[in-house]
């Protein structure tokens, strides 16, 4: 529960999403496998994703043609992505997010 | 670039976005902002708001789809991201109070132990892990 309320903290202090934090605290703190800690990270997103949409949507800065064309990709990638989680082993996809993490630290320490 | 060429960018972009989301549990925005700014001329406040409206079906797709192949448990995590709304609401406002710097480099040195750990036990050969 702490892991969802951590999650949501930071994607709310630094405009990124919940999942960078949630998936590491969900493997190292709470003990999941990597891949399970992936689904329970994408599932937590929905209602933190939710609230975000409905208090910075309100502020009209959507720019709704991106948005459509963005998701019509990104529905289809989604489940191309999760096809690939449902078959990977659990050491490539720690090294997958280790990449990820790394990269990610990376552009925080650039900016 | 402008137009057609745009949004058809825009929808080969959506894909990858969609793709790593999906692989990696995340929600998109740290491939999808920098693009929508860079790419797309968008503004960052523009780039956040609408990188929030692709992530949230995204998310959606992405948690019936693992549902139904039986991975992870849907209701927990749904109840840990209400609580983790709640949180955000908490960090927005007190992201207002705190140097933005300060924040970033804490995360940035978390991710970097997170990198190292991870790369670790993905690479060595005599972990005791279970192989899925």
């Amino acid at each position: 529960m702490t892991i969802g309320g951590a999650g949501g903290l930071l994607s709310g202090l630094l405009g990124v999403g919940g999942g960078l934090i949630m998936v590491p605290l969900l493997v190292f703190w709470a003990g999941y496998r990597q891949r399970d800690a992936h689904a329970m990270s994408l599932g937590a997103i929905i209602p933190i994703s939710l609230a975000s949409v409905i208090t910075f949507g309100a502020a009209g800065q959507v720019r709704l043609g991106y948005a459509i064309a963005l998701t019509l990709g990104s529905i289809v990638g989604a489940r191309v992505g999760v096809g690939f989680l449902a078959r990977i082993g659990e050491r490539p996809l720690k090294i997958a997010f280790g990449l990820l993490a790394a990269a990610a630290s990376i552009l925080l320490f650039l900016q | 670039m402008s137009g057609v060429a745009l949004y058809a960018a825009l929808v080969a972009f959506g894909f990858l976005a969609g793709a790593a989301a999906g692989l990696l549990g995340i929600g998109g925005g740290l491939m999808i902002i920098p693009f929508l700014t860079l790419v797309a001329g968008a503004s960052q406040h523009q780039a956040e708001a609408t990188s929030l409206l692709v992530i949230l079906p995204t998310a959606i797709v992405a948690t019936i789809a693992l549902r139904r192949k039986g991975i992870g448990d849907a209701a927990l995590a749904l109840r840990i991201g209400a609580l983790g709304a709640a949180g955000g609401v908490i960090g927005a406002l007190v992201a207002i109070a705190l140097p933005a710097h300060v924040l970033r480099l804490v995360f940035a040195v978390f991710l970097a132990a997170v990198a190292v750990r991870l790369l670790r036990d993905g690479l060595t050969t005599t972990q005791t892990g279970v192989e899925a």
